[in-house]
């Protein structure tokens, strides 16, 4: 049986999404405390896309993702303590510490890996999502990716691939308008990036990203029509994103949007629910959320380093 | 059975056995339906088909990827790249996903690939057509490189490197591919990380990898003829190296010559040598001897290109210099 | 259609043409005598390439591929040392170190060959972009099959040739048509899902044309806007020439599949035989260019055959010399690889 993806959303979304932010904030505060190492890319702002993508998908679907991927691992069902401890390098963090805040993985939600190769995830999904369509399983494999992706080769490779051999697959470009540290126009001339799948024959839906009413139902159809046979989709989402490149990024004020809470997703899509007339469902929802996330951050900096042996181990598989 | 086949065909029919024997064995390559520039696919896509057999755009990078994405899905690919030149083209998928994503995942994610790389110098291809880039692999940790260069380890290292379950380079030569042999029956395995001892001697420990053993070899029969007996290791893996097996070569014979195709600078066989003078360096009577290309691009003149690739000549040069009392 | 060239011009063309064919022809046989390595030949492209490529001038440069012989001559590279380089001798365009796939003349236009398949786009875009800041007006031209296309390299540069304005022609010569892989009405190819390629170089708003590679006239004129727009500031062009891939290049190794060229096929019909007969009708861009030619009371077939017995003789000279010439010094081997040390 072929079930269809949810084009609804609801307050189980609105949690999600201050579930991210909040986990994302904390990460902030971490990381300016001096308690989590390494590039830390935070996607403040862009929560409703991985929300609106992952909440439609199915548990064995495979979502890949970039160096901004802590939402999307969220979304699709990642536990945030174990996240917060594989950003603290600790050996209950979902890669054991190794994989750290670029390169999570978790297989069991089908949240399969991250990279910090930008676009270097597409080919990844695209791979999944072969190996689905030629072994006639029906998962849907997804790519979240920056717009600064769209200017790699791999990206055109893959659009040629995804295209021509109609793979199960939803390529998300959130379009921040912000690659690394400068803006787009400054690294292409093409203003839609959906133009370029276009090209190669994908359907293609530029939406407004923050809008989780206007995501969710666009990439329910993406997933349907992935999972029916109709090949890939490709879903450019604009959106906004909060903060720097990275945390600490000596070029915050022009890699950032000011705070707009008219463009804020979460705020926006309470308002969408309390017009809905279901203000009573969100009460307490984003101190519980944050109540939880804060009491997972405690516990993953409480839980202990990795061992001295497993520095070498999991380089090849174990004999 | 065995019989005398051509190492091409040893690749062939492993291919045909690993495809039947496993579903989720598959190939990616370009023009693989057709028999690739050399025919090692021939024949593949009329029994399996083209989910099975896939012929891909000229897109190294992403093939690559791809590849690695339907590892992490449980299947096994084989890439074949057709000209080792172009891994270049791949390295970043090569390198930072499939060698990686095992330890970056701390054991949660395998990527049991293989990657069919076809290189070497012959036929005055050229600089872009004829390198052999196995220090290149050998460097990365996270891959496995290996590098046939009997029919018979054909067979036996593309079996182990289909159904291992991490990421594979496979070093076939092209000088090697018309060249026969005995096959083994294709279903054993040649392990992984072993070198073979393929002529025994007690004087100089040569040890030499994929078109070099031969070399290497006849060498060895030369320097026979005055009375120098010559040990000659097939190395087969390139990563891991089967260290247990050259220690207790060059104790015995305390002299060591490594030969390959690969320019000498920065190759493996300055690995091979520091790895000896770690574990064996009293037993050696006089200083080890590199061969192989100097350190240029491979040139296209067939003329040119005789001179750059070793032969017998320089290996027993080599021999000599090690044998030269100081 | 005829090229807007004065006759005698045209003949210049047609000469060229003549060379570039019988170069090839000249090679495959030599091939089937003695193992001289891989090579590609041009057959079938000397329409798009020689009008296309014979009009650039002194200065300006030009990025090839592995299948380049045609190119060369288009801008005047003598056969002699590209057989020579072809055959590794010392008196090859590059001394031998090149051989055919890196075959390249920069006295003749062409720094350097590159045949890793679209090596030579980010070469060409760089080279437009050094000709910019130099406040040049010479163009880079950037030569490509279409598999090329399929490459990541080509995307990224297209992106910066476009953003930076850079005068580079992209000149695409999709012989992929009847090619190897491609099944019954597949266009561009089988591992393409583009259907338009000058859609890949238009999305970027580079200006795009297609044209038929047999049409010289076209080749020359959409070349010629092509480069006044590069020369001028107005930025690249794309240009996707659709050739008919000639059977001899089919099989891996190229074949005189449809026998040796007669040039009087252009005007006797009967000495077309049945097998090849589309061929040698409506493909051959060479023999289209002749009709034309006679059509129009340019050339007349005795001379027409007068400038085929020159050019075969040019050729086959080229070869003698290439095959009487020593080949390097064993010490060259070592040489160049980096710049010369100063004194």
């Amino acid at each position: 049986m072929v079930v269809t993806a949810p084009a609804q959303s609801g307050p189980e979304d609105l949690e999600m999404m201050w579930r991210i932010r909040a986990f994302e904030e904390k990460a902030s505060e971490l990381f300016a405390r001096g308690k989590i190492s390494g590039l830390l890319h935070l996607a403040i702002g862009q929560e409703a896309t991985a929300v609106g993508v992952c909440g439609a998908l199915q548990p064995t679907d495979r979502v890949f993702s970039g160096h901004r991927p802590h939402g999307h691992a969220i979304a699709k069902g990642a536990e945030t303590g174990r996240l917060f401890a594989e950003l603290a390098g600790r050996r209950t963090g979902y890669c054991g510490g190794k994989g750290g805040s670029m390169h999570l993985a978790a297989p069991e939600v089908g949240f399969v890996t991250a990279t910090g190769i930008v676009a270097g995830n597409l080919p990844l999904a695209l791979g999944a999502a072969l190996s689905s369509k030629c072994r006639g399983e029906s998962d849907v494999a997804v790519a979240f990716f920056g717009d600064g992706a769209a200017q790699t080769g791999l990206f055109h490779e893959c659009l040629n691939l995804a295209s021509l051999w109609q793979l199960p697959v939803v390529l998300v470009c959130e379009n921040n308008g912000f690659a690394e540290f400068s803006p787009l126009s400054a690294h292409t001339v093409v203003e839609r990036l959906a133009d370029h799948a276009d090209t190669y024959g994908i359907p293609t839906e530029t939406i407004d990203g923050n809008d989780l009413t206007v995501v969710r139902p666009a990439a329910a159809a993406a997933i349907d029509r992935a999972r029916n046979g109709g090949g890939p989709s490709f879903l450019e989402c604009l959106t906004h994103r909060l903060r720097g490149h990275y945390e600490g990024d000596p070029t915050l004020k022009r890699g950032a949007a000011a705070r707009d809470e008219a463009k804020d997703p979460i705020q926006r899509f309470t308002r969408f629910l309390h017009d809905a007339a279901r203000s009573a469902e969100l009460e307490g929802i984003e101190v519980r959320v944050r109540a939880e996330v804060e009491q997972a951050a405690e516990e993953a900096l409480a839980a202990p380093w990795p061992e001295r042996d497993d520095l070498l181990t999991n380089v090849v598989a174990q004999p | 059975m065995t019989k005398t086949i051509r190492y091409i065909d040893a690749i062939s029919s492993v291919l045909r056995q690993e495809l039947e024997r496993d579903d989720d064995v598959f190939i990616l390559g370009e023009d693989v339906s057709y028999g690739g520039p050399f025919g090692a696919t021939a024949g593949l896509s009329a029994s399996f088909g083209p989910t099975r057999v896939i012929d891909t755009p000229i897109s190294e990078g992403a093939v690559m990827g791809l590849a690695v994405g339907a590892a992490l899905s449980g299947r096994r690919p084989i890439v074949e790249v057709m000209f080792a030149d172009f891994v270049t083209l791949a390295m970043d998928q090569l390198v930072n996903h499939a060698a990686k994503i095992r330890y970056m995942t701390d054991g949660q994610l395998s990527v049991p690939m293989t990657i069919r790389v076809q290189g070497g110098v012959g036929g005055g291809f050229g600089a872009q057509h004829s390198q052999s880039l196995e220090a290149w692999f050998l460097h990365v940790p996270g891959l496995k490189v290996v590098a046939p260069s009997s029919v018979k380890d054909a067979a036996g290292l593309l079996v182990a490197a289909i159904r291992d379950d991490d990421p594979v380079v496979y070093l076939e030569h092209r000088g090697l591919y018309w060249t026969k042999g005995l096959g083994a029956s294709d279903e054993t395995p040649t392990p992984i990380g072993t070198a073979a001892v393929v002529r025994s001697g007690s004087d100089v420990t040569v040890v030499a990898v994929s078109r070099m053993v031969g070399v290497a070899v006849s060498a060895a029969e030369k320097l026979a003829e005055d009375d120098i007996d010559v040990e000659v290791l097939d190395l087969r893996s390139v990563a891991p190296i089967d260290w247990a097996t050259i220690d207790e070569s060059v104790r015995r014979t305390r002299r060591l010559v490594v030969v390959h195709e690969a320019v000498v600078t920065g190759g493996l066989g300055a690995e091979l040598v520091a790895g000896v003078h770690a574990t064996a360096f009293e037993a050696l009577i006089s200083p080890a001897v590199r061969v192989g290309a100097p350190s240029t691009p491979v040139p296209a003149s067939p003329f040119l290109e005789c001179l750059y690739a070793p032969d017998t000549d320089d290996v027993i040069a080599a021999v000599l210099e090690t044998l030269h009392e100081r | 259609m005829l090229p807007d060239l004065e006759p005698e011009a045209l003949v210049v063309l047609l000469e060229r043409m003549i060379v570039a064919r019988r170069f090839e022809e000249e090679l495959i046989e030599l091939a089937g005598d003695r193992d001289i390595g891989h090579f590609h030949v041009y057959i079938g492209q000397e329409s798009t390439g020689i009008p296309a490529l014979s009009l650039l001038e002194q200065g300006d440069l030009s990025f090839t591929n592995h299948r380049n012989h045609g190119h060369l001559i288009a801008r005047g590279a003598e056969p002699g040392p590209m057989y020579a380089e072809i055959l590794g001798r010392a008196t090859g365009y590059c001394r031998g170190k090149g051989g055919t796939l890196h075959l390249a003349s920069a006295e003749h236009g062409f720094p350097t060959t590159s045949s890793v398949t679209s090596g030579c786009i980010p070469l060409a875009v760089g080279a437009g972009l050094g000709l910019q800041r130099l406040g040049s007006d010479r163009v880079s031209v950037c030569l490509v099959g279409d598999g090329a296309l399929e490459e990541g390299a080509w995307h990224e540069s297209a992106n910066i040739a476009a953003m930076e304005r850079l005068p580079v022609v992209f000149l695409c010569e999709n012989n992929s048509l009847e090619a190897l892989g491609q099944r019954a009405g597949e266009y561009p190819s089988s591992t393409m899902a583009a259907s338009d390629l000058t859609e890949l170089a238009s999305v970027f708003g580079i200006e795009s044309v297609a044209i038929d590679g047999l049409d010289t006239r076209a080749a020359h004129q959409t070349m010629t806007e092509a480069v006044h727009r590069a020369r001028s500031g107005g930025g690249p062009t794309f240009i996707e020439a659709r050739t008919v891939r000639w059977p001899g290049n089919r099989p891996i190794w190229p074949e005189l599949a449809t026998g040796k060229t007669d040039l009087s096929m252009a005007w006797d019909a009967s000495l077309i035989r049945p097998e090849h007969a589309i061929w040698h009708r409506e493909q051959d861009g060479l023999l289209g260019f002749v009709r034309e030619l006679l059509d129009s009371g340019c050339v007349t077939s005795d001379a027409a055959l007068g400038l085929d017995k020159r050019a075969t003789e040019r050729v086959r000279e080229g070869l003698a010399f290439a095959l009487d010439s020593p080949y390097p010094e064993p010490e060259e081997a070592l040489e160049h690889v980096f710049a010369p040390r100063g004194d």
